[in-house]
C-alpha cells in the first residue's frame, strides 16, 4: 500500500541537482528545443524514454499507469523546459519531474494492485524454459513485486533510484531533495523488507511466513 | 548477540558502508555463520530484485509514447505562434492601409512641384513584389535617386501608350499627373491581402 504522505513532492526548480558532465549529450538538444526546434524533442525522447518508462513502472508497479506517467512527464518537461538550469544534469531534472508525476498518479490511484493482479501482469518469457524453472522465476518475481508493493512510497522510490536506476546515494538525495542519510536509511529498510519477503522462497520450510 | 552486524548488512550488500565499517562487517561475517547466512540471503534478494524489476516495455511501447508526446507538443508549439500572428494581423493591416493613404496624399501633393526627368519610372517594378514594395514607394526622393542611378534600365514608354494590359487591372492603379511625362503606377493597393481575406471575424 502506498503511504502517499510520506513522499512529499519535490520542488522541480529550487533544490540543486547533480551537475552535468562537460559533454552531456542532452544539452545541445535542450538548446535546440528551447530555440524552437520542436522536432528535437523527438531525439530527446528517443534517448531517454526507456529510462523514464522503466522508472515509472518500477515506482508505480503498473504498466498502463507507467505509460501515462511517462507521457505526462514529457509534457511537463516540454512545458517547463525554460526553467531548467543549464549546467545541471538534465536527466536528473527529468527524473525529478517523473517522480513527482508518479507520486501524483499514485495518490490518485490509491493502493497498489493486489499481488494476484501483479502476478497476472507478468510478461511471458520468449525463451523456452523448463517448467519448474519457469515456475520458480514466476514466484520470485511475484514475491519481489509484492514486497515492493508493501513499501512506503518514499522507500520504494529511494530503492528504485538507488538499486535499480543506478544513481548514487548522493544523487538520489539531490533528486529527491532530502539528505543522503535519509536515503541510506530508506534503502536499508527497503532492502531488508525485500529480503524478508524473498526468504519465503529461500527457506520454504520456515514457519515464519508473514 | 549485540555484536552481530545485521543492521549494517542492508548497507553492506550494495557497498554503502564506509571503509572502516566495511572492514568491521567483513571481519564479523568471516566468523559468524548466522550473520553470514543473512548476508547471503540479502545478496540473493538483491539479485532477484533486479531480475523481477526488468521493465516489460518493448520498442513498440516506446514508439507509442513518442508519437503521443510529439503529437501533443507539436499542437502546443503550433498554437503559440498562431496566437501571436492573430494578434498582430489587424495591426499590420491598419498600418498598411494608413501608409498607403499617406503615400497617395504625398504623391498627389508633390507631383505638381517636383518635376522628374521624363522616365517610365515604375515600369521596372516586378509585379510579384507589389504587396511588399507598395509602402516603400512613398518617398518621391527615393525614386529620383533611382532614376539618376539607372536611368535607362527599362525602355522608355511614351505616356500615351497603354501602360498595362487590362488583364492585370485589379493589381495596378495608375495616376496621370499634371506633368504629362509623369505617370504614377501603383501596384499594391488593389491587391487584397491574402491572409486577411477569409472570414476574419469568425468569432470563437
Ligand atoms: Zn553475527
Amino acid at each position: 500500500m502506498f503511504h502517499g504522505t510520506e513522499a512529499a513532492l519535490m520542488d522541480e526548480g529550487l533544490t540543486s541537482l547533480p551537475e552535468a558532465s562537460a559533454d552531456d549529450p542532452l544539452e545541445p538538444l535542450i538548446c535546440r528545443i528551447r530555440a524552437g526546434d520542436v522536432e528535437a524533442f523527438g531525439d530527446l525522447l528517443a534517448r531517454t524514454e526507456g529510462r523514464i518508462l522503466a522508472l515509472a513502472w518500477r515506482i508505480l508497479g503498473d504498466r498502463h499507469l507507467a505509460e501515462d506517467a511517462a507521457q505526462e512527464t514529457y509534457l511537463r518537461v516540454f512545458r517547463s523546459l525554460n526553467s531548467f538550469r543549464l549546467g545541471e544534469r538534465f536527466e536528473a531534472w527529468m527524473v525529478r519531474i517523473a517522480v513527482n508525476v508518479c507520486y501524483d498518479l499514485a495518490r490518485k490511484r490509491g493502493p497498489l494492485p493486489a499481488p494476484a493482479e501483479v502476478l497476472d501482469g507478468l510478461e511471458g518469457d520468449a525463451a523456452p524454459m523448463a517448467a519448474e524453472e519457469a515456475v520458480l522465476l514466476h514466484q520470485r518475481r511475484a514475491l519481489v513485486r509484492q514486497a515492493l508493493a508493501t513499501l512506503p512510497l518514499a522507500e520504494r522510490t529511494a530503492l528504485v533510484l538507488r538499486d535499480l536506476e543506478g544513481h548514487s546515494t548522493e544523487e538520489v538525495a539531490r533528486i529527491l531533495g532530502v539528505r543522503p542519510v535519509t536515503i541510506r536509511s530508506q534503502v536499508a529498510s527497503a532492502r531488508a523488507k525485500v529480503q524478508a519477503f524473498c526468504s519465503r522462497l529461500l527457506k520454504p520450510t520456515d514457519g515464519g511466513r508473514p | 548477540m549485540t555484536l552481530h552486524v545485521l543492521d549494517q548488512l542492508p548497507l553492506w550488500v550494495e557497498g554503502d558502508l564506509s571503509a572502516a565499517d566495511l572492514a568491521a562487517v567483513e571481519h564479523h561475517l568471516a566468523k559468524c555463520p548466522a550473520c553470514h547466512a543473512v548476508a547471503e540471503r540479502l545478496r540473493t534478494s538483491q539479485v532477484w530484485l533486479r531480475e523481477a524489476m526488468q521493465p516489460p516495455f518493448v520498442p513498440i511501447d516506446h514508439e507509442h509514447l513518442r508519437h503521443a508526446v510529439m503529437a501533443q507538443i507539436r499542437t502546443e508549439a503550433a498554437a503559440k505562434p498562431v496566437h501571436r500572428l492573430a494578434a498582430i494581423r489587424p495591426t499590420l493591416l491598419a498600418a498598411c492601409v494608413a501608409s498607403l493613404l499617406i503615400a497617395t496624399l504625398i504623391w498627389r501633393q508633390e507631383h505638381a512641384t517636383v518635376s522628374l526627368p521624363p522616365l517610365g519610372v515604375p515600369s521596372a517594378l516586378p509585379a510579384g513584389s507589389a504587396t511588399q514594395t507598395a509602402p516603400v514607394v512613398t518617398p518621391p526622393m527615393a525614386r529620383q535617386d533611382l532614376a539618376r542611378v539607372a536611368p535607362l534600365k527599362a525602355p522608355l514608354r511614351r505616356p500615351e501608350e497603354p501602360v498595362s494590359s487590362p488583364i492585370e487591372g485589379p493589381a495596378r492603379i495608375e495616376f496621370q499627373t499634371a506633368n504629362p511625362n509623369i505617370r504614377i503606377i501603383w501596384l499594391a493597393q488593389a491587391k487584397p491581402l491574402p491572409e486577411m481575406n477569409p472570414t476574419p471575424l469568425e468569432a470563437p
